[in-house]
């Protein structure tokens, strides 16, 4: 009998419990919304400090000498490429900076060794999470004869400190124009009051990749291996590539070990040429290694390699 | 009996002598026909190996392997017919001719077979096959050809 009024509760409570989800289901059941996940607030992105829209993109640097003056400067284009920039240092001539070495164009040097002045800027793209850094480049803005002859009448004033003109004085003006600060600069910037002239910020699109290699001329594909007739004078021409693009060969410098006779250990525009005079043994294979500069970025050194296999002509058995 | 020994000897080098004497033609015959392929051979493996020495330069610049140039053909018969003319007096044609009825082959491609000679070759190769016809007028009295035709063969590839 109490095992019989157990079994009847059991049943009872299990019912109960069920016709509870049996229930009609509300609108909202049918409804049910995904939960949404926050999104971030995009007013909450940390701009940084000066940013502004680029309207000018960075092409080259120019060294350019009329007489006995040599300017440097740096070409650029004007063109949008929706990134931001900002002023990051600026730089006197052989002054130092804490992002020398960072710009992917480099810093060049006047012809006594110290470094050029101008200016770095910080390159910034927006995407969902903010505005994030992508490179540096540095904008030359010197010229060498000016210090030359300040550096050879300092007698003129010797007792005043800036007899001879700062670096940044001597310097020619860049050219200043507005830069319209626009789409999210403008909406999401800190309050800098009525737009400022700026001078012209020409930004650098995405770091040009560099690759160099080995041809076998001068427009020549590069190549990572080669058979060579021995006794024959091969050219080896190392090139350079930015984005795929040919770029000039400033410098080159062989750091293998070389073949029998070379017409040079380094040089520039010239290619390398190389003959094998002794027959290796079967299955020996050279390997010619580059260090290459180019002109595009002369500070950045690039690494080509060339595996060469020498054969004879020789009676089949 | 001594009188009778020295006409038998002389009976027997009147027989002999002729004997002798085609040995001999024979033999100077054959010496210089074995001179003659020497140089008709050395003249092909020379043709060969300068032929294989003539590559292409725009498909090394392309691509860096060695290949055959288009006129491998044509160099190693050229330079066939110059060095064959060193052994022109023994020729019973010119070297000219000698070398413009040669079959020379190219194989550009490897590995590569020689659907003549079966052979097969892992690199580039130059083939030539040419009979030399030779003058052998020794050979006459021996009831033999007056002209012996050699058969060169020379084969080269950069190895």
């Amino acid at each position: 009998m109490r095992g019989l009024a157990a079994l009847l509760t059991a049943v009872i409570a299990l019912l109960t419990a069920t016709s509870a989800d049996a229930r009609e289901p509300h609108e909202s059941d049918w409804l049910a919304e995904p939960p949404v996940e926050p999104r971030p607030d995009p007013v909450a992105f940390v701009v940084p400090a000066g940013l502004y829209y680029v309207t000018d993109t960075y092409v080259g640097d120019v060294v350019a000498t009329a007489g006995p003056t040599t300017t440097y400067s740096t070409t650029t284009v004007h063109e949008s490429t929706g990134t931001y920039a900002r002023v990051i240092d600026t730089v006197d001539t052989g002054a130092s900076s804490s992002f020398d070495g960072l710009a992917f164009n480099g810093r060049g040097a006047l012809t006594d060794g110290r470094a050029l002045a101008g200016t770095y800027y910080e390159n910034f793209v927006l995407n969902p999470n903010g505005y994030v850094p992508v490179s540096i480049v540095f904008f030359q803005d010197d010229s060498e004869t000016r210090r030359r002859e300040a550096a050879a009448s300092p007698s003129a004033a010797p007792s005043a400190p800036p007899a001879t003109l700062p670096p940044s004085a001597a310097r020619t003006a860049p050219p200043v124009t507005s830069v319209p600060v626009v789409g999210p600069v403008a909406a999401r910037s800190v309050a800098t009051g009525a737009p400022t002239p700026r001078p012209a910020m020409p930004i650098t699109p995405p770091r040009p990749t560099l690759r160099a290699g080995i041809a076998l001329a001068p427009d020549g594909p590069t190549l990572g291996s080669a058979e060579v007739l021995r006794g024959r004078l091969i050219q080896f021409w190392p090139r350079a590539f930015a984005d795929g693009v040919a770029v000039t060969v400033r410098s080159w410098r062989l750091v293998s070990a070389e073949p029998d006779r070379i017409s040079a250990s380094r040089g520039g525009a010239e290619p390398f040429a190389a003959q094998w005079i002794r027959m290796p043994a079967p299955g020996v294979r050279w390997t010619l290694r580059f260090e290459i500069r180019t002109e595009l970025a002369p500070a950045e050194r690039l690494e080509a390699q060339i595996t060469v296999t020498v054969r004879s002509p020789a009676l089949v058995d | 009996m001594m009188r009778d020994d020295a006409g038998t000897a002389a009976v027997t080098t009147l027989l002999m002598l002729p004997l002798l004497l085609i040995v001999l033609v024979g033999v100077l015959e054959l010496g210089v026909l074995r001179a003659v392929a020497y140089r008709a051979g050395a003249a092909a493996d020379l043709a060969t190996i300068v032929a294989v020495g003539d590559q292409d330069q725009a498909e090394l610049v392309r691509t860096g392997t060695l290949r055959l140039a288009a006129d491998a053909a044509e160099t190693a018969r050229d330079y066939f017919a110059r060095n064959l003319s060193a052994a022109a007096p023994a020729l019973a044609v010119s070297a000219t001719q000698i070398a413009a009825a040669a079959d020379i082959a190219t194989f550009s491609g490897a590995p590569s077979f020689d659907p003549r000679t079966g052979a097969r070759y892992d690199r580039p190769t130059v083939r030539l096959i040419a009979s030399v016809p030779v003058r052998t007028p020794g050979f006459a009295v021996l009831l033999m050809p007056t002209v012996t035709t050699l058969t060169i063969r020379s084969a080269s590839s950069p190895r």
